[in-house]
């Protein structure tokens, strides 16, 4: 089941369309990245989630009750954690629990020991002072003990870590992460290495629209580029790998920097061509002259010619064009530094989505 | 009902720990206890600053002056006190982000505006009950009477006359996201009420008169009957202003 359903979503602020169309599922029970760069719309999705902004269209549902602008009903399911929490700087933590509890409807015994529970769990408990006197990493903790303390069914955090130290941040993350079970936490973000660190599920939002949206294996797989990163004790040694024939035969392309050779062995696979298993059917091994003498022994490279546009683009698996590589590196007797297949980031991916 | 008693809760923390309450109760004790003071003194001080002789053609004062002087403090400066005091009432709270939390959370906007003036109600009254009760103490300690005709009702007429300023700030309040505007919109309505006052009629039914009769009353120059309309009209701008200030507030963007 989905915890928030976004339907087909509009939104604009003056003639600045700011959500298309937007659509978007976030299922129970993960941690849902939401990224996109700075404007893209992401607080304003937040926002119209939480009835704090009216959409122009379409439809939101939270644990499938839809959401209405003003006094939305389908709050009491969540918890909001805003980019920069705000509370009234004359309160103790505890009282802010206290009265977000009565608002909530909580019986104070309720309060007392869910708010007891909650400022132990983010660190806060025992701490007396007046909010005034916080950090932003402790306004950002407290933000959290105060967004989960209705045990909502989806927590919606906006931009969590963006304004922490780095020791900061981990803690905030850290918390988040630990909350899978007992919730669904959807935050936003373009810091995309906290998402890799915490996230099953991320979207990102581009255009108005979702470009991209799944679990981060699925979306890596899709879009793996295929390819490794060879570094050379010195850059003579890349260049004259990257000149070698059996690559330059095979019509593999090469990039070189320095003394580190990227080597693409295909194009990512979203679309055209799935990623292949080793072996798949269909790939048969043209004539390889001039190579045979050094071709690895084992698998042997399997490649076709495709029959598009670019006939002689290597097409093999990853395996095979590893193969070819490390045959080319023992013939041409050049010790790699480093040798690593291409793992798509979600940086690359991102950077992709939003060019 | 609950929100509502949850946040006038956090209304009056606010009051008490900002300072305003005690500020407030500081400024209105002063009123209260100066302006019979300030009634038995004036002979003297004229008599020390201008001449004796001045001094000698003022009559003896009395229990009048002494309330004349509190009108003059408290229903002129203290009204302006009580209005720049709560000018920020939502203002802060909509510039900080600090109501977006509670909303969340299910509290009610009507709830956020009445309980707002529930606080500020009962700072008001508190504030005016202090004042008037001092003069009223130091009054009968200097003059040894406070026997005057209408003097609760007076009281009483300033405080509605008060409440109508705080519901008037609380819904133009609503209307902008800083505390100026609150503040030139609620002196822009008393302006009209002021420049409306030159028509001599016009006193029957303005509400500003329930801060500007009040010694009138007290020495039977004006009757009560006189100010019916007038009061009966600011009890209707009331309920309209805070009705109007719950109506835009429901529809505002936190």
């Amino acid at each position: 089941m989905s915890v928030l359903e976004i339907d087909h979503v509009d939104k604009a602020f003056g003639s600045h369309q700011v959500l298309n169309k937007m659509t978007m599922d976030v299922p129970e029970h993960c941690v849902f990245g939401f990224v996109g760069q700075n404007g893209a719309g992401k607080t304003t999705t937040m926002k119209i989630a939480l009835g704090l902004l009216k959409a122009d269209g379409g439809v939101v549902r939270v644990c499938g009750e839809q959401v209405t602008y003003g006094n939305s009903r389908t709050n009491r399911h969540v918890g909001y954690l805003p980019d920069v929490p705000e509370f009234y700087g004359y309160m103790r933590p505890m009282e802010y629990l206290r009265l977000c509890g009565q608002v909530t409807g909580l019986s104070s015994g309720q309060i007392a020991t869910r708010g007891g529970e909650l400022l132990e769990m983010v660190g806060l408990a025992g701490v007396k002072r007046r909010i005034g006197g916080f950090s932003r990493g402790m306004k950002q903790r407290l933000g959290i003990a105060q967004a989960l303390l209705n045990q909502p069914e989806l927590v919606i955090c906006d931009e969590p870590t963006s304004a922490l130290d780095p020791i900061g941040r981990k803690e905030v993350l850290d918390i988040l992460a630990s909350l899978k079970d007992r919730t669904t936490v959807v935050f936003s973000t373009h810091v995309l290495s906290d998402v890799e660190r915490i996230c099953d599920q991320v979207a990102i939002l581009h255009g108005g629209r979702i470009a991209l949206a799944g679990t981060i294996a699925e979306i890596k797989a899709q879009h793996r580029h295929h390819g490794f990163v060879v570094e050379c004790a010195n850059p003579a040694d890349a260049d004259r790998l990257a000149g070698a024939a059996e690559l330059k035969s095979m019509g593999i392309n090469t990039t070189v920097e320095g003394a580190t050779l990227t080597v693409m062995i295909a194009q990512h696979a979203g679309g055209d061509g799935a990623p292949r298993a080793d072996g798949a059917a269909g790939l048969v091994a043209p004539s390889v002259t001039g190579l045979a003498g050094v071709a690895p022994a084992a698998p042997s490279p399997q490649f076709s010619q495709s029959a598009g546009s670019a006939p002689s683009t290597w097409s093999g698996s990853d395996q095979a064009g590893g193969q070819l590589l490390l045959g080319a590196l023992t013939r041409l007797d050049i010790t790699p530094v480093r040798f690593e297949q291409m793992e798509p980031t979600l940086e690359s991916l991102f950077a992709e989505v939003v060019k | 009902m609950r929100g509502y008693a949850a946040f006038l809760g956090k209304e009056l923390i606010e009051a008490v720990r900002t300072y305003k309450l005690f500020l407030m109760l500081v400024i209105f004790g002063v009123f209260g206890m100066s302006s019979p003071l300030l009634a038995k003194l004036t002979p003297q001080m004229i008599a020390s600053v201008v001449s004796p002789e001045l001094a000698a053609t003022i009559p003896a004062p009395s229990a009048v002056d002494a309330w004349t002087q509190f009108y003059k403090n408290v229903g002129q400066l203290g009204l302006v006190i009580l209005i720049i005091m709560f000018s920020g009432v939502l203002a802060n709270e909509l510039s900080k982000g600090t109501l977006v939390n509670v909303v969340t959370k299910g509290l009610s906007r009507g709830a956020v505006i009445l309980a707002k003036l529930t606080s500020m109600v009962a700072i008001w009254t508190g504030s005016l009950v202090l004042a008037a009760g001092l003069t009223w103490v130091y009054t009968q300690y200097l003059f040894g009477s406070n026997a005057l005709p209408h003097l609760v009702v007076s009281v009483v007429l300033l405080w509605v006359f008060g409440v109508f300023l705080l519901s008037l700030l609380v819904c133009a309040a609503t209307l902008g996201s800083n505390n100026w505007v609150a503040l030139l919109i609620t002196v822009a309505v008393v302006a009209v009420g002021l420049v409306a006052g030159i028509i001599p009629a016009a006193y029957h039914y303005n509400p500003l008169s329930l801060a500007s009769q009040n010694m009138a009353l007290i020495t039977g120059t004006v009757t009560l009957g006189d100010l019916w309309p007038a009061i009966g009209i600011t009890l209707g701008l009331i309920v309209v202003l805070v009705a109007a200030a719950i109506g835009i507030f429901r529809r505002r963007v936190l």
